[in-house]
């Protein structure tokens, strides 16, 4: 599973790298230098580059005025995939469609500034036809895509472009990284594009973000993004999505916080618990959060209860006076 | 109904009311210089080299001077010898074991420092950009397009080539740890030669 669309290892560390290298293609175990474990990859790469009968790609952008595809990449792995094997097999997201060859620039000036910050891939490679003696082959993936077009809250989520600006700026994605969604797509567009996949599988990913909007601000082709998380939790809790647990917590503390002082009873309440409870009363099948992940400490006193103690009575003497 | 008719149908049901979006017209948009300082900030931004004569040196001469471990120099164009001519390679693979490509583009774009290349550049062998060591790119100034947007209105070889790549510098990659390394999978390095 790649941890970010744009730099799938990126929760790999050098010497993991290291590590995967030695057992691999049997290089130092301890070489910390990501310059020298690239040329490894290199010469360990070529031979199988060589001797291969067929290379596949992907696509960024299909023209269809000119029934060409556009492949961006920096390594140029895609490009000798594509000209030295005498086939070429590519697939292609149908909704990655733009209308005219003279549009393509508005897409590819945006791709990789918005991905990596650097003005464009190393390599920008449009293919129209086979290279002389060898064949090509494209395979359309819908995938799900062209029901999403009918779905009238979700369907701007197919204008994404995969540039993973949105995980760079998201909170939630920057602290829990790519594998935690559990999906090929991560970050914000994977919250909303992922429910269409599967809506019980990834029902709890729109509910994973504190709407703070950062991914709709930064998307480069304007996709409404924490908008859809939020209908996204409609949709699902009309369409009875939620786990049981989830539902009813939430059903739960509906009511408690619509009261104040009931929820400052409660809280107050589980401080103690927090404090005097065994573990088995409190990590259980009822909080699965708690699974690989340590409750807060109990707190001697709340903000509120620290608010009324000291601020209140300062403010009322210095009204006095 | 076969699994295509099944999608194109969904899509004709599914889509939004074209009408409704109009095709916007194209844009000419950004900094419209397509000189050559600009061009060589750029290939400098992306990695790129140009390989400046010395004293009046001819190309052969430089790439001596700037390649001088290079064993086979494979030559793309006419009016240049190289130790050998692409037409001679014979099969894709064989271009595994060039040092030094030597090619002509017939355009750059001065925003990006990207030189084009495409079946007509590389005759029957588009691998030969890839597999080579380091390429070196002979490109007139006049050439020189501004940006994206007048690359893809104004050339013809978006149109017509099969193969058409826009190279930006040579591969590199920052996969691991995010550490930019110059020379991944394709060229180790791209420089370019002024046509005089």
């Amino acid at each position: 599973m790649p941890s970010h669309i744009v730099v799938p290892a990126v929760h790999k560390l050098t010497p993991d790298v290291a590590k995967l290298f030695a057992e691999h293609y049997h290089t130092d175990p301890n070489d910390d230098d990501p310059q020298s474990l690239a040329w490894s990859q290199r010469l360990a790469a070529r031979p199988v580059i060589l001797a291969a009968d067929a290379g596949m790609t992907g696509g960024n952008f299909v023209v269809a005025e000119t029934g060409s595809f556009v492949v961006c990449t920096n390594e140029g792995n895609a490009d000798l995939s594509a000209t030295v094997p005498g086939l070429h097999i590519a697939t292609l997201g149908i909704e990655r469609l733009v209308p005219r060859m003279a549009d393509l620039g508005v897409f590819v000036r945006m791709l990789s500034r918005s991905a990596l910050g650097s003005p464009i891939t190393q390599y920008t490679t449009h293919f129209r036809g086979p290279q002389d003696g060898g064949e090509m082959h494209v395979v359309l993936v819908d995938n799900g895509r062209s029901h999403r077009l009918g779905m009238e809250d979700f369907w701007t989520s197919l204008k994404c472009i995969r540039c993973g600006a949105c995980m760079n700026t998201c909170p939630v994605y920057r602290r829990s990284g790519g594998l935690s969604y559990g999906a090929v797509y991560s970050g914000p567009i994977g919250a909303i594009i992922d429910p269409t996949f599967n809506e019980r599988k990834y029902s709890t990913l729109p509910f994973a973000s504190t709407m703070n909007g950062s991914c709709t601000n930064v998307c480069p082709v304007r996709i409404n993004i924490h908008d859809q998380l939020y209908k996204w939790r409609r949709v699902l809790a009309e369409h009875h999505e939620l786990p049981f647990v989830k539902r009813e917590v939430m059903n739960m503390a509906g009511r408690l916080m619509g009261q104040p002082k009931l929820y400052r009873a409660a809280i107050s309440g589980t401080e103690t618990a927090l404090g005097v409870l065994p573990r088995f009363a409190l990590y259980n099948w009822l909080n699965p959060w708690g699974k690989n992940r340590e409750l807060p400490h109990p707190v001697k006193q709340t903000f509120h209860s620290w608010y009324k103690q000291n601020r209140l009575k300062t403010k009322k003497k210095g009204e006095d006076a | 109904m076969s699994s295509r008719d099944a999608i194109l149908a969904r899509l004709r049901d599914n889509r939004p009311d074209p009408a409704a979006h109009p095709l916007p017209p194209v844009a000419r948009l950004g900094n419209m210089d397509a000189g050559r300082a600009r061009f060589e900030k750029s290939l400098a931004l992306l990695g790129g080299q140009v390989l400046e004569p010395q004293a009046g040196e001819s190309l052969s001469a430089a790439i001596a001077r700037r390649f001088a471990d290079a064993k086979i120099i494979c030559s793309a164009v006419p009016d240049f010898e190289g130790t050998v001519r692409i037409e001679e390679l014979g099969t894709p693979q064989k271009a595994a074991e060039v040092d030094v490509l030597v090619v002509r583009a017939p355009f750059g774009i001065a925003e990006m420092g990207s030189i084009f290349l495409s079946e007509a550049q590389l005759p029957t062998l588009n691998s030969a950009a890839h597999l080579t060591q380091h390429i070196v790119v002979i490109l007139s100034e006049a050439t020189l397009t501004a940006n994206m947007h007048t690359a893809y209105i104004e050339r013809p070889e978006f149109h017509t080539a099969r193969y058409g790549v826009l190279m930006s510098g040579p591969s590199a990659t920052a996969d691991i740890q995010g550490v930019l390394v110059r020379g991944a999978q394709g060229v180790r390095t791209l420089s370019v030669w002024w046509e005089p």
